[in-house]
C-alpha cells in the first residue's frame, strides 16, 4: 500500500478519536456573566427526553433568567463521573447540577473537597458519615445539610407519581392483573414509583395483582440502556403474568418495553415524564405517566441559590409543590372510567394535605411482595 | 446396603430436579421466544466471524460492524421516511420502501466496515485484533456522536419488519405448536438467520468455496501454490460477512425494535465470537452455542419473572438473583472450558498472508 493510503487511514483514525472524546462535548452559552452553572449527566446522552435532558433544560431555562454560562458534559461511563465534576471545579464554576442516583457518591465526595461551591444533586438524599463522607453502607450518620451547607439533594416523592399512575393503571385493567418492571431493584426512586404505584392500583380496587419484575439484578446497562433486552424481557413477562397494563421503571430499557406492551396489545404507562409525547412509537397504548416535573425542580432550586434562599440538605419535590404528578389523558382511543378523574383530584388534594399514605414503611427499600 | 440410605439422601436433590424440569416444560412457550430473540443477533454476528475465521482472518470487530449496521440502516430508513413518505406496508413481513432502502444501506455499510478491517488486516497486515478493537471503538465514538447530534429531533426510524404470524391452527398443535410459533414468529431477518445457517453449513463443507475458504485459513501457503488467490479470497470473504454481521444490526434497530441507542448492541458481537469458538468455528455450532446461551438467559429471565413455588422456590430464593443472571455466562464459560474439548480455530487464524516475492 502507498504512503498516502497510509496517511489517509491514520488522519482517519484521528476523525474517530476525535468524534469519540467530542462526544462527550458542551454547548457553549453566551458569556458575560460571572455565575457559571455546569451540569454533569449520567451516562447516555443529553437527548435522551428523560433525566439528562429535562435537567438540562431546567439549568438553562435558570441560568437564561439570571444571565448565567450553562455548560453539560456526559460522562463516557460510571468511572467518568468523579472526573467530570472536577473538570467543572476547575474551571471554577459556581454551581454544579449532577443528574442521577448514580453520581451521589461523586457529588458528595466533590462537595466535601469543595465547599465553596454549590452542588445540586438530582434524585440523591445525601447519605453521609460523621466527617461528611460518602456512606455507601447506608447508615447515615452523619448530617449532610450540615456537614455539607452547600450541597442539595433534589429528592422527588415518585411514591406519589406512582400511586396517581397506579389508579389509572387499576382503572383501564380489564383483567384486574397488571405489571411492573423496574431497572434494577437497588434504586430507592426506581422501588418507591412501584410501591406507590402498587399503593394506588389496590386503593382504586382492592383485588387487583400487581406483578413485579427487574429487568437486572446488577448490569446497569441491560437494566437501563438496552432497548434490545427491555423488548425482549417486556414480551416475555407480559405473556408470563398475563398483564394487561404495564408499567415499566428503567430509562431506555423501560421505554422498549412500552413498545413491547403495544405490540402485546395491552396499555402501557409512562415514567418519568410525559412519554405520550417524548416516546411517540408508544403512543397508541400510553394512557399516562408518572411524571417528575424535573426542569421546574432544578429551576427553581438554582433561582434560589441565586436569589440566596437556598438552604442544604435535601429538597423535596412533591405534590404540594407541584414536583410531581401524572400526565394528561392524551390518547383519545383509550375509554377512561368516568370515576377515575375524581379519584385522582381526591389523592392529589389528600397527598398536598400529607394525609395519604402513598408508600410501605420500607419506602424505596424493595423486599418482595 | 450402603447404598439405600444415600439414595434416599439424594431423593430431595432428584425432587427438586424433577420440580425444575417440570417448571421448564410448563414456562417452555414463555421462554421460547425469548430464547429467539436472543438467538438472532449472536447468531449471525458469530457467522460473520465464522466466515472471516476460515479464511484466516480474526474479526473482533463483529460488535462495531453491528452497531454501524444498526445505526445506518436506522437512520437512512429515517431519512428515506422523510424524503418518499412512509409508504403503503406489502401484505408480508409489513415491508416498505423506506424500510428495504434502510435494509440495504445496513447492509451496505456492514460490508464497507468489513472492507476497512480486509484493507488492514490483509493489505497493511496490521496486528488484526488491533484492527478490530479500532472498528470496535470507532463505530461506537461515531454512531454515539451523530446520534446525539440528531436524537434532539426524536427522529422514528422508518419502522420494522412485521413477525410473520402463525396459523392458529399450527400454533394450538399438542407437543409441537409452541415450538413451531416461536420459530416462525419472527420478522424476514429472523427468519433468514435460519436458512442462512444451513447454507452456510453446507456451502463450507461442501462446496468449492468452502473448500478453498478453509485451505486459505488452514494453510494459506499450500493454498496459492494449488492456484488459490489467498489475499482475493480473504478480502471476498471478510466483505460478504459484513453483510452477516450488518443483519444483526439491522435485526435490532429494524426487526426487534424500531429504534437506535447509543451503544445498543451491548456486547451481542463479543457474545457471538464466544458462540463462534464454542461451536467449534462451524455454522451449526455457533447456531447451537447462540441458542444455548439464548435458552440459559429464558430460563433466568422466566425464574426472575415468576418464580417457582414449593422447595425449589425455597431453594432458589437463597440463591442471589445475581447467580440466575450469571448463569448464561458461567454455562457459556463451562462449556468453552471444558465439555466441548479442545476447541481448535483454523491454523492460519490472524496470520497475515505475505505472497513470496516473484524474483
Amino acid at each position: 500500500m502507498s504512503g498516502k493510503l497510509r496517511t489517509a487511514f491514520s488522519l482517519l483514525a484521528m476523525a474517530v478519536m476525535v468524534a469519540a472524546c467530542s462526544s462527550s462535548g458542551a454547548t457553549a452559552a453566551p458569556s458575560g456573566s460571572s455565575l457559571k452553572i455546569g451540569v454533569v449527566t449520567d451516562v447516555g446522552t443529553i437527548t435522551d427526553k428523560n433525566f439528562n435532558q429535562y435537567s438540562y433544560e431546567g439549568a438553562k431555562a435558570a441560568g437564561a433568567a439570571l444571565g448565567a454560562t450553562v455548560n453539560y458534559v456526559v460522562p463516557a461511563d460510571a468511572s467518568d463521573y468523579t472526573k467530570d465534576i472536577q473538570g467543572f471545579v476547575d474551571q471554577q464554576y459556581n454551581i454544579i447540577v449532577t443528574v442521577g442516583f448514580n453520581l451521589g457518591d461523586a457529588t458528595i465526595a466533590a462537595a466535601k473537597a469543595n465547599p465553596k461551591i454549590w452542588f445540586i444533586a438530582v434524585d440523591v438524599a445525601p447519605c453521609v458519615d460523621a466527617t461528611g463522607a460518602p456512606d455507601d453502607t447506608f447508615a447515615c450518620k452523619g448530617d449532610a445539610s450540615t456537614l455539607l451547607p452547600q450541597l442539595i439533594g433534589i429528592q422527588f416523592e415518585e411514591d406519589q407519581a406512582g400511586y396517581l399512575a397506579g389508579i389509572v393503571a387499576a382503572a383501564v385493567s380489564k383483567t384486574g392483573v397488571i405489571g411492573q418492571i423496574g431497572g434494577i431493584n437497588n434504586n430507592p426512586a426506581v422501588v418507591r414509583y412501584m410501591q406507590g404505584f402498587q399503593l394506588g392500583a389496590q386503593s382504586y380496587k382492592s383485588s387487583i395483582q400487581v406483578k413485579t419484575a427487574w429487568f437486572s439484578t446488577s448490569d446497569l446497562t441491560k437494566a437501563y440502556g438496552d432497548p434490545t433486552w427491555g423488548q425482549t424481557f417486556g414480551a416475555q413477562f407480559i405473556s408470563q403474568q398475563g398483564v394487561d397494563v404495564l408499567f415499566p421503571v428503567a430509562g431506555g430499557t423501560g421505554n422498549a418495553a412500552l413498545d413491547a406492551a403495544c405490540t402485546a396489545g395491552i396499555y402501557a404507562i409512562g415514567v418519568d415524564v410525559d412519554e405520550y409525547q417524548s416516546y411517540p412509537t408508544a403512543d397508541k397504548c400510553i394512557v399516562t405517566s408518572a411524571e417528575k416535573h424535573l426542569s421546574s425542580a432544578v429551576q427553581a432550586t438554582i433561582t434560589a441559590i441565586a436569589g440566596g434562599t437556598a438552604k442544604g440538605g435535601v429538597s423535596k419535590f412533591n405534590a404540594a409543590n407541584d414536583g410531581i404528578g401524572y400526565s394528561p389523558f392524551h390518547n383519545t382511543g383509550i375509554t377512561i372510567p368516568a370515576d377515575v378523574q375524581g379519584k385522582l383530584d381526591a389523592a392529589v388534594a389528600a397527598m398536598k394535605a400529607g394525609t395519604l399514605p402513598t408508600c410501605p414503611a420500607t419506602c424505596g427499600t424493595w423486599s418482595g411482595q | 446396603m450402603n447404598g439405600i440410605p444415600q439414595a434416599l439422601d439424594a431423593l430431595p436433590i432428584l425432587g427438586v430436579i424433577f420440580q425444575l424440569l417440570g417448571y421448564t416444560l410448563a414456562n417452555l412457550s414463555y421462554m421460547s421466544q425469548t430464547t429467539v430473540a436472543v438467538a438472532v443477533p449472536i447468531t449471525l454476528a458469530a457467522l460473520c466471524g465464522v466466515m472471516c475465521e476460515r479464511s484466516g482472518v480474526v474479526n473482533i470487530g463483529l460488535e462495531g460492524i453491528m452497531l454501524t449496521a444498526a445505526f445506518v440502516g436506522w437512520i437512512v430508513g429515517a431519512a428515506a421516511v422523510g424524503l418518499l413518505g412512509e409508504g403503503t406496508p406489502l401484505p408480508f413481513f409489513g415491508v416498505t420502501l423506506p424500510l428495504m432502502i434502510g435494509l440495504a444501506a445496513a447492509i451496505v455499510a456492514g460490508m464497507v466496515v468489513s472492507l476497512l478491517h480486509a484493507w488492514l488486516a490483509i493489505s497493511l497486515r496490521i496486528d488484526q485484533i488491533i484492527s478490530g478493537t479500532i472498528i470496535n471503538i470507532g463505530a461506537a465514538g461515531i454512531t454515539g456522536y451523530v446520534y446525539s447530534l440528531i436524537a434532539s429531533q426524536s427522529p422514528v426510524g422508518a419502522g420494522q419488519f412485521a413477525e410473520y404470524q402463525v396459523p392458529k391452527g399450527v400454533a394450538d398443535l399438542p407437543l409441537v405448536g409452541w415450538l413451531i410459533n416461536a420459530v416462525l414468529s419472527q420478522g424476514p431477518i429472523g427468519l433468514t438467520t435460519i436458512v442462512i445457517v444451513i447454507i452456510l453449513q453446507i456451502m463450507l463443507f461442501r462446496s468449492r468455496w468452502g473448500l478453498r475458504t478453509r485451505a486459505s485459513g488452514e494453510h494459506p501457503r499450500a493454498a496459492e501454490t494449488v492456484g488459490i488467490d489467498v489475499i482475493r479470497l480473504r478480502y471476498r470473504n471478510v466483505v460478504l460477512s459484513g453483510a452477516l454481521a450488518a443483519l444483526g444490526g439491522a435485526w435490532l434497530t429494524m426487526e426487534h425494535t424500531n429504534k437506535f441507542d447509543a451503544n445498543m448492541t451491548a456486547g451481542r458481537g463479543f457474545i457471538g465470537l464466544a458462540a463462534m469458538i464454542v461451536g467449534r468455528w462451524t455454522p451449526l455450532g455457533a447456531f447451537g452455542a447462540a441458542l444455548l446461551f439464548a435458552s440459559a438467559t429464558a430460563l433466568s429471565t422466566s425464574l426472575q419473572i415468576s418464580p417457582p413455588t414449593g422447595d425449589l422456590g425455597q431453594l432458589m430464593g437463597h440463591v442471589p438473583g445475581e447467580f440466575w443472571e450469571a448463569l448464561p455466562y458461567i454455562i457459556t464459560i463451562v462449556i468453552l472450558a471444558g465439555l466441548i474439548g479442545r476447541s481448535i480455530a483454523p491454523a492460519a487464524d490472524g496470520q497475515p498472508y505475505e505472497r513470496e516475492s516473484a524474483t
